[in-house]
């Protein structure tokens, strides 16, 4: 018979429209105002379309969301390294950057001029940046990590779109906290090295 | 988007008292404020995509995200209509002259927001033979937005970053109401190609002869 297709169709989009207003009616004020009913939304059974009030809340991003990598460096607390940087400056991260964004230099001792596994500077281009996370995939000392801030629109490519490395470095609090069971993981991976 | 009690206050001049009894029937605001307000809440894009970055401006544009909370859900197919233009993917030499002819076209105020990494500073493709590294060599762009491509909400804060900038402006000071025309931006001409396919065994020829070249004065030094 012709037209079924259509029909079947029509017939998506209507349950779409009346799931919609049965959760809703299940829910009713508390959807919409409740942490709770903004879990139920953002999990893989909610049912009905919605729309994501993007400024005031937003989807939960999934662990293994990549966005600008930025570089892990212990926190200020930390007993032994007070925020020291993770990076050795040995620039694999470069070498296999497909769009070659990042600028990386070894730093030198003050003193004695030789070279210190510490990146004297440390630039990414973002807006070259195809956030395809093969630095952190390749990084031998899990020191650059891909963000989840996704918030960095601005008005001037140069100065605000050129990252150092003040601006890449995150605390590892922060990447515990963004990706925990990867964290974890690789912590475990460290300890048994 | 809609009207919380902050963005009302935002509207009202804070300098004039207002009695308290009067406050919910009277607003005072300058007309700059009001004039931003209304042209910061009915931005209208142009509806062109140009590769994978459109994907994500058209699931922006639907019902999941909506614009139309921001006043951008008409994405008009006409340059006379709109004010914004979403310049959503990798820029080819070839696609070039029509970009800026559309921005030509538009109407002022007219802003460009730069969507993705091949828009902003060419992405992967950059120092490519056929595609433009930024679109901001040609015409003036507004906003940036990062992302490979950007999600929905990266976008969304992008057009959040131009009402930001819209609402900064000052009817004192535009260009659009200064006197004379504005300039209109030279079409940039398609060149020769870099490589003519033609002439390829002439290129091969040259290209071994510098390779071989520097491999000598290599293996000299």
């Amino acid at each position: 018979m012709y037209g079924l297709g259509i029909i079947k169709g029509l017939g998506v989009t209507l349950k779409h429209l009346v799931e919609t207003y049965v959760d809703d009616f299940r829910w009713g004020v508390r959807r919409y105002t409740t942490d709770d009913g903004f879990v139920a939304r953002q999990s893989t059974d909610t049912r009905g379309i919605f729309t994501v009030q993007y400024p005031e809340e937003k989807l939960a991003v999934p662990e293994r969301f990549r966005y600008i990598p930025f570089l892990v460096v212990y926190d200020d607390d930390h007993p032994d390294h007070p925020g020291e940087i993770w990076c050795t400056s040995c620039g694999i991260c470069t070498k296999v950057c497909p769009p070659q964004c990042i600028w990386i230099m070894r730093g030198k001792h003050p003193e004695t001029g030789r070279p210190i596994p510490d990146p004297e500077y440390f630039y990414i281009d973002i807006d070259i940046c195809m956030n395809c996370g093969l630095c952190a995939e390749y990084c031998p000392f899990d020191a650059i990590k891909m963000d989840h801030d996704y918030e960095i629109a601005s008005y001037d490519r140069t100065t605000a779109h050129i990252f150092d490395k003040a601006k890449l470095s995150k605390p590892l609090s922060y990447w515990q906290k963004i990706a925990p069971s990867r964290a974890l993981e690789e912590h475990l991976a460290r300890e048994t090295k | 988007m809609t009207m919380t009690p902050d963005d009302y206050s935002d509207l009202n001049n804070p300098d004039i008292p207002i009695p308290d009894e009067l406050k919910s029937n009277i607003a005072i605001t300058t007309l700059d404020r009001i004039y931003n307000w209304s042209r910061a809440r009915s931005v209208w894009p142009l509806l062109f995509g140009l590769a994978c970055c459109a994907i994500e401006m058209i699931a922006t544009a639907a019902s999941r995200y909506d614009p139309a909370r921001f006043g951008m859900e008409v994405m008009r197919p006409s340059p006379r209509q709109c004010d914004l233009m979403i310049v959503s993917g990798t820029v080819t030499k070839k696609m070039v002259p029509q970009i800026v002819r559309l921005y030509n076209q538009m109407a002022e105020p007219r802003y460009v927001l730069a969507m993705g990494a091949c828009a902003s500073g060419g992405g992967p493709f950059k120092e490519g033979y056929n595609v433009v590294d930024g679109i901001d060599k040609f015409i003036p762009v507004d906003v940036y937005v990062p992302g490979c491509p950007p999600t929905p909400q990266a976008l969304l804060h992008g057009f959040i970053t131009l009402h930001k900038k819209i609402e900064g402006q000052s009817i004192m000071s535009v260009p659009w109401y200064k006197k004379g025309q504005s300039e209109a931006i030279p079409v940039p001409v398609l060149g020769p190609d870099l490589i003519d396919p033609r002439q390829g065994e002439l290129i091969q020829a040259a290209s071994e002869g510098e390779y071989s070249a520097q491999f000598e004065t290599d293996e000299n030094a």
